[in-house]
């Protein structure tokens, strides 16, 4: 690497700077500008993130040694091992870092979007929404990917409600949270009915999933998340310019030549689709949103708008809270949603606190 | 500067920067229902500081949106070189026209050297995303509005003054040929009025043109070579402050008696012996 | 004359409010012993209203549906008032017991007393206070400390996030105890159905105490309105009329939670609707909460065993769902009216 670049800069005109940055050339006028603080940022999130996930894989009734969970992945190891590792728990790490990763994003999407750190989507009502339309199918049909489409329908109602019901000051200020809150409390209230209408063992087997649980995933769901992950990664990599002028007025967008509706409608689908899979997986973990913003950030100080880095904080943060869930009171396993609540509430009741939100 | 700005990409509105026009023809702009301005014609002189004046609610910040595509008109049209500028691609706009907004709230915690980077949006793209042109663009930016010793500060950190010339160096950052700034001073203290104003004459003598919304009415006289006075969303004068300037216009729009004079130093007009007009 | 409806609220004199809320309220009431649990008809309930129908009819009455009508009665007037207190002291029309996490106190100190293996009533009551109590305290101090610019949609946002730590955390209870989980699973979603008068009895104590409480501390409260400073200038001590409010909503959010669970968003429609009708002045709205709170609570009840015949649909569904929109419609009002 270091022998090319000196190589390469003998016979090219010299590679413009930027302190704290590396700018990548791709050939021609084309360069990629790279920031350390965020790179080190990720690789450092992708590390705690690897090593929960071979914590993650390791503990459970029968406990593995690292090296074990290793052998096991590459297909080496006991035939036991490899069953217990590839059949039994490696679907649910990959629900597990898929679900806290598309909260997280979305989360942060949101937050940027409406320029304040309490909107993320479980507090504006889209998880219970998405919830309320999945429920709804669930005791009704049978067919494996309704939830997860009648999720992304619930998800796309409450925001639209949201925004109907802010009026002018659209996603920007306090309005649209509380309608949000208000629409979260009539899905949240439709659900309780629904689950109360059904025989008390479909109620009783959907319980752990409307408190946010991974236990009563199903394989198909976790697919299509990560198909819509994976596509609104590479969307926030390509949009990421524009999302950092979200935090700007509308006037300094548009004056820097950007198309203010364009940019909103993108981030605000984005983080609908993200919300809408994610809760059809693991049910409403909304928490994740807020939490793994901040530790991104918390991270970094701010350098533009941590969108990667919040999915792989989300991610670490749900495989940390699931692991918790299913062995601290083992063999009782805790819904990770419930976990989430008790590490993220007290944090939000902080941040409400500390000081404005606002500024 | 000039040779800075030559580098630009060829694009349709390729003119040479002191050629850069704006102007509005029959321009209408309107507040929900209400009618703020109404068939209004206007042309920015190129090359010179403009001065827009006027009551509160008269339609200045509104026309300065107008002409800055912020705020979409409801009839005629802004020219920019000639073509409408809701016709032209956003982005190639704004290579041509900065607009420093009242609203100006940034992230938290953005330093001074970012938040001039972000002028270089208009000139940046997925793959282009910092050029030997940027670097060049931001050293000239922080050079010009005085900035190289608090580029690390961050921007909350900043005094009023300090803080305003930072969003004009990231005005400066975006190099255009023309510069719209609303209400660039308000919320000041005097030294630092004089600061962005001293700040915005070096800019036009370095050949940008330039419309600002001004609150004050000598700083006006004083810092630009045009006055635009306007009332109840029409223009009712304009032409350079010497001109411009008499006892009828201030009462006209302010509702107020008063005496003018010459600065002895600068020769731009000066109000005094100011009183309300008895209803 | 300017007619009723068009005058400002607080220029009309309360009994005229008063008197067709009293009225109306009879009126649900009447109608909610008609309507309701049990195979028995509109007009065989009214036969044996008048003790001219079939003993079938009368039991189904007076043991079933009375007790449910008093429970409802009971409900709507804690909640109402509670509300109302709450708003005053937080001086924010959006503090609501159920909003700001004071239902969610009563209910997980419920569902940790039968977690614990209590049964009986009057102990569920006590701990409901109890934990009620703890709630509103989180939530006061949470307040109070935000200082200077206040904003009250941050209090609800502090209060959503106390209630869902709560809810969490009755959840982890639940998940321990199956029996509790089983008992309470219904009862968490608000309810007046299968309540019986012993329940009622056991509240009467803290109801009065709460009502004396309450009348004291109406006119400091008055002037608690117009900001702390002023308060202390009349001559009144803002700790303590906060401490008695505090205590106050405590017992009556705890009691009604003892007896029906958490119903949401009554303490913030009922109010609602007595400020819109007689003004923001704490000691006409309170009045006014009285019929109107059991108004709301009794048809929301009466319409939830209509609605979803022969189930029933829990009442606290349906007060979100009415609730929610006057929610939505507060904060849409262009400015938030501070109290």
């Amino acid at each position: 690497m270091m022998n090319t670049k000196t190589h390469s800069l003998e016979n090219m005109p010299p590679q413009p700077q930027l302190e704290g940055h590396t700018t990548l050339p791709l050939g021609g006028e084309s360069q990629l500008l790279l920031e350390h603080r965020a790179l080190r940022r990720n690789a450092i999130l992708l590390a705690m993130l690897a090593l929960s996930s071979i914590a993650f894989l390791g503990m459970g009734s029968m406990v593995l040694s690292p090296l074990q969970v290793i052998q096991a992945l590459l297909g080496q190891g006991s035939e036991l091992n490899q069953f217990i590792i590839q059949h039994l728990r490696l679907e649910r790490l990959l629900a597990a870092i898929f679900t806290g990763a598309a909260f997280s994003l979305a989360g942060c999407l949101m937050q940027t979007l409406a320029r304040n750190r309490l909107a993320t989507p479980g507090i504006i009502g889209i998880d219970n929404a998405a919830m309320a339309f999945a429920v709804s199918s669930i005791v009704s049909t049978g067919i494996s990917l309704a939830p997860s489409a009648m999720a992304l329908a619930g998800a796309a109602t409450a925001t639209a409600l949201a925004f109907g019901l802010a009026g002018s000051s659209g996603t920007r200020g306090y309005r649209f949270i509380v309608a949000g809150i208000g629409i979260g409390a009539i899905a949240g209230a439709l659900t309780q009915l629904m689950l109360s209408q059904v025989d008390i063992d479909t109620a009783n087997a959907a319980y752990p999933w409307t408190v946010g649980s991974l236990s009563a995933r199903s394989s198909s769901m976790v697919y299509a998340l990560g198909i819509g992950l994976l596509i609104s990664l590479i969307a926030c990599l390509i949009w990421a310019r524009r999302f950092a002028l979200l935090p700007f007025s509308d006037q300094v967008i548009t004056g820097l030549g950007e198309q203010i509706k364009k940019i909103r409608v993108a981030a605000l689908s984005l983080s609908v689709l993200l919300t809408g899979l994610a809760v059809a997986v693991a049910g409403p973990v909304g928490l994740v949103a807020l939490v793994g913003p901040e530790l991104a950030r918390a991270m970094s100080g701010y350098r533009g708008i941590p969108l990667i880095g919040s999915a792989i904080a989300g991610a670490f943060i749900m495989v940390v809270a699931d692991l918790v869930g299913r062995t601290l009171l083992s063999p009782i396993e805790l819904p990770v949603g419930i976990v989430t609540s008790i590490v993220g509430a007290p944090y939000l009741i902080w941040i409400l606190v500390r000081r404005s939100p606002r500024n | 500067m000039a040779s800075i700005m030559q580098k630009n990409k060829q694009t349709l509105l390729q003119t040479d920067p002191l050629d850069t026009s704006l102007s509005a023809n029959n321009l209408s702009l309107k507040h929900g229902k209400a009618h703020i301005i109404d068939n209004l014609d206007v042309a920015l002189p190129a090359g010179k500081v403009t001065a827009i004046v006027g009551p509160n609610g008269c339609g200045k910040s509104t026309l300065l949106n107008g002409l800055s595509r912020v705020h979409m008109p409801s009839g005629g049209e802004v020219l920019l070189n000639g073509n409408n500028i809701h016709r032209v691609p956003s982005k190639e706009v704004a290579r041509y026209l900065a607009l420093l907004p009242q609203d100006t709230s940034a992230p938290d915690g953005i330093s001074v050297a970012e938040l001039i980077r972000f002028g270089r949006h208009p000139h940046q793209s997925l793959m282009q995303q910092w050029a030997m042109d940027d670097q060049q663009a931001i050293a000239y930016a922080l050079a010009a509005a005085d900035l190289n010793e608090l580029k690390d500060r961050q921007l909350d950190t900043l005094s009023g003054g300090q803080r305003q010339r930072a969003w004009i160096a990231m005005s400066i950052a975006q190099e255009t040929p023309l510069l719209l700034l609303d209400e660039p001073t308000s919320a000041l203290d005097l030294g630092h009025q004089i600061e962005v104003f001293e700040l915005i004459r070096h800019l036009s003598q370095e050949g940008k043109t330039i419309a600002m919304v001004v609150h004050d009415l000598p700083s006006a006289c004083r810092y630009a070579d045009h006055i635009i006075a306007m009332k109840g969303g029409k223009i009712i004068t304009q032409g350079p402050p010497k001109d411009v300037m008499t006892k009828a216009l201030v009462r006209e729009l302010y509702g107020i008696e008063c005496d003018l004079i010459e600065d002895p130093m600068t020769g731009s007009p000066i109000l005094i012996n100011i009183k309300r007009v008895k209803a | 004359m300017i007619p009723w409806f068009n005058r400002i609220p607080a220029q009309r004199s309360l009994l005229s409010a008063l008197v067709p809320a009293v009225l109306l309220l009879a009126l649900s009431c009447f109608l909610s012993l008609l309507y309701g649990a049990g195979a028995v008809g509109p007009l065989e309930a009214f036969k044996a209203l008048f003790n001219q129908g079939s003993a079938d009819a009368y039991f189904v009455v007076s043991e079933l549906r009375l007790p449910r009508t008093l429970v409802g009665l009971f409900v709507g007037i804690s909640l109402g008032v509670a509300g109302a207190l709450m708003q005053a002291v937080a001086r924010n029309p959006l503090a609501e017991p159920g909003l700001l996490g004071v239902s969610a106190g009563s209910t997980f100190a419920v569902a940790l007393a039968l977690v614990l293996g209590a049964s009986a009533a009057t102990l569920t009551v006590s701990v409901a206070q109890i934990g009620a109590l703890v709630g509103c305290f989180c939530v006061i101090t949470a307040a109070r400390m935000q200082g200077q610019n206040r904003d009250p949609i941050r209090l609800v946002l502090a209060g959503a996030a106390l209630s869902s730590l709560l809810v969490a955390l009755t959840s982890l209870l639940l998940l321990y105890d199956e029996r509790a989980a089983d008992e309470i699973r219904f009862w968490v979603t608000g309810s007046v159905a299968g309540r019986g008068l012993e329940q009622l009895y056991a509240v009467i104590p803290s109801m009065i105490i709460a009502a004396l409480a309450t009348l004291y501390v109406s006119r400091p409260l008055a002037s608690l309105a117009l900001g702390e400073k002023v308060a202390i200038g009349l001559g009144h001590n803002p700790g303590r009329i906060r401490l008695i409010v505090i205590v106050c909503v405590a017992l009556l959010v705890g009691a009604a939670v003892a007896v029906a669970g958490p119903v949401a968003f009554i303490g913030l429609v009922v109010p609602f609707a007595a400020r819109a009708l007689v003004g923001p002045d704490i000691r006409r709205t309170l009045w006014l909460c009285l019929p109107i709170g059991p108004i709301v609570v009794i048809n929301a009840d009466t319409l939830s065993r209509l609605v979803a015949q022969p189930a029933e649909m829990p009442l606290g569904v349906l007060t979100a769902i009415v609730g929610a929109p006057v929610l939505l419609a507060i904060v849409r009002a262009r400015r938030l009216p501070t109290l």
